[in-house]
């Protein structure tokens, strides 16, 4: 997989992982996160159980297994959570933070070893090394429960499903004009997005941080002036359109 | 490809359940026997004394069956357990040959889980001979069902005006007796299949 730093002061760093070349056209592509600080890491969505086996080759270009002390799931979603199980035998002293609405679910998954920890409704605050990473609501964006993952240090706000749009293999990482960017979101913001009352207080939430990078969960990252501009972009933006269909 | 033991032990469980449903249907045929036979008087005398032996049989072929069935079915858990264990190591080979840098982090891991399912496919194969072996005993009641079949017709052909009546239940009870017999079958190929073809993958 491709591996991208995108933050590093000392031992606190973000690292990107990405458009595995072996991944097989069938299933979409997905942005992985490593955050780590001190001795310690944290695996933000660590992906499907196709992704396994890049990913912890990825992984451990980086940082040795132990460690990775916790995982993190946004949401449900099988490109985030399906390899659980597997990750389970990897890391078997790892700690999983994910919706407290979704604990039941995922441990369909079979995580006998991995620690749930549960995260509630209004969000969580974890220290990870030397730093402090927050847990961020943005329920019904698109899930019913789903967090985002916040880093003041850094100022990356990982957005999981916000801001995605499917990229063709081999094009940059960042977006480069909000422009060209919106006819690849546009759709998929519509139909996915299902309340505008949640998108609205996300927003409100999102702007006041003033990250500098903003990572969604597929395609391009956005970064300085963009991240705003994309958030102005998207708080006009219909929602819930398949209700009108 | 060797079908799954998860797969093999499931069908094995749902084969167990027909023939416990079919040993249902014996205990049933054995209440309407012993109805005829009070009913007959002292023409079935001999009669009366095979319900006795086709109620014992009905219940020790349920309980049998009852006992493999949730031997299948932890069979089948176990063989899931290892089927994700042998799934990440699949995995964990591809990352071996990867070389990552922090490669020897993970490897006391994959030790583990090397440990792990071996021990697991040792526990799946004396589980697969128990369960052959649960079945062969399974076998035996079936072939006293067609002994005690066969001990009804004779016993019906001096039961006068009841002859008729005591015939239809010695024909049910083998023809049960074959059903049962044709599921422990399946049951049994299944499970030789899987076990033959385990010993020719080690």
């Amino acid at each position: 997989m491709l591996a991208t730093v995108l933050y590093e002061d000392g031992d606190h760093r973000w690292i990107m992982f990405t458009r595995d070349p072996g991944k097989p056209d069938a299933i979409n592509n997905t942005n992985h996160y490593l955050v780590q600080s001190g001795t310690e890491a944290i695996l933000l969505d660590p992906g499907s159980i196709e992704m396994f086996a890049p990913m912890l080759s990825s992984v451990l270009k980086y940082v040795p297994a132990d460690n990775i002390t916790r995982m993190f799931a946004s949401r449900q979603s099988p490109d985030i959570s399906s390899s659980l199980g597997l990750w389970d035998q990897a890391l078997p002293n790892a700690s999983l933070f994910a919706p407290s609405l979704w604990e039941g679910f995922l441990k369909h998954f079979g995580m006998t070893n991995i620690h749930y920890k549960p995260i509630p409704d209004e969000g969580m605050t974890m220290t990870l090394g030397h730093t402090q990473l927050q847990f961020i609501p943005a329920h019904y964006l698109p899930s019913p429960a789903n967090f985002h993952v916040w880093d003041a240090k850094a100022g990356i706000l990982m957005s999981g499903d916000v801001g995605t749009a499917p990229e063709e293999p081999g094009s940059s990482h960042w977006v480069d004009s909000l422009d060209r960017h919106i006819p690849k979101m546009k759709k998929y913001h519509q139909r996915w997005m299902p309340s505008d009352a949640a998108r609205q207080d996300w927003i409100r939430r999102a702007k006041a941080m003033d990250a500098k990078i903003l990572a969604p969960q597929h395609g391009r990252l956005f970064k300085g002036p963009q991240v705003n501009e994309f958030l102005n972009w998207f708080e006009q933006l219909p929602v819930g359109v398949a209700v009108h269909s | 490809m060797a079908v799954p033991i998860f797969i093999t032990a499931a069908s094995v469980s749902a084969e167990l359940h027909q023939a416990m449903t079919e040993a249902r249907g014996l205990a049933l045929t054995a209440k309407n026997a012993r109805a005829v036979a009070v009913r007959a008087g002292s023409k079935t005398v001999g009669f009366r004394a095979i319900t006795d032996f086709i109620e014992e049989l009905a219940s020790a072929i349920i309980a049998q069956s009852r006992v493999i069935n949730h031997h299948a079915e932890k069979l089948s858990n176990q063989a899931v357990v290892a089927w994700q264990a042998e799934n990440a190591i699949t995995f964990f080979r591809e990352v071996e040959r990867e070389k990552p840098e922090h490669l020897a982090s993970i490897q006391p891991r994959i030790r583990e889980c090397d440990q792990n399912l071996a021990s697991l496919d040792h526990e799946l194969q004396i589980g697969l001979r128990d369960l052959i072996g649960q079945i062969d005993e399974s076998n035996k009641h079936i072939r006293t069902a067609n002994l005690i079949a066969t001990s009804s017709h004779v016993e019906a052909a001096t039961a006068g005006d009841f002859r008729e009546q005591l015939e239809v239940i010695a024909d049910n009870i083998r023809k049960t007796a074959d059903r049962i017999a044709s599921h422990l079958h399946r049951a049994n190929s299944l499970l030789s299949q899987n076990h033959r073809e385990r010993k020719i993958a080690c």
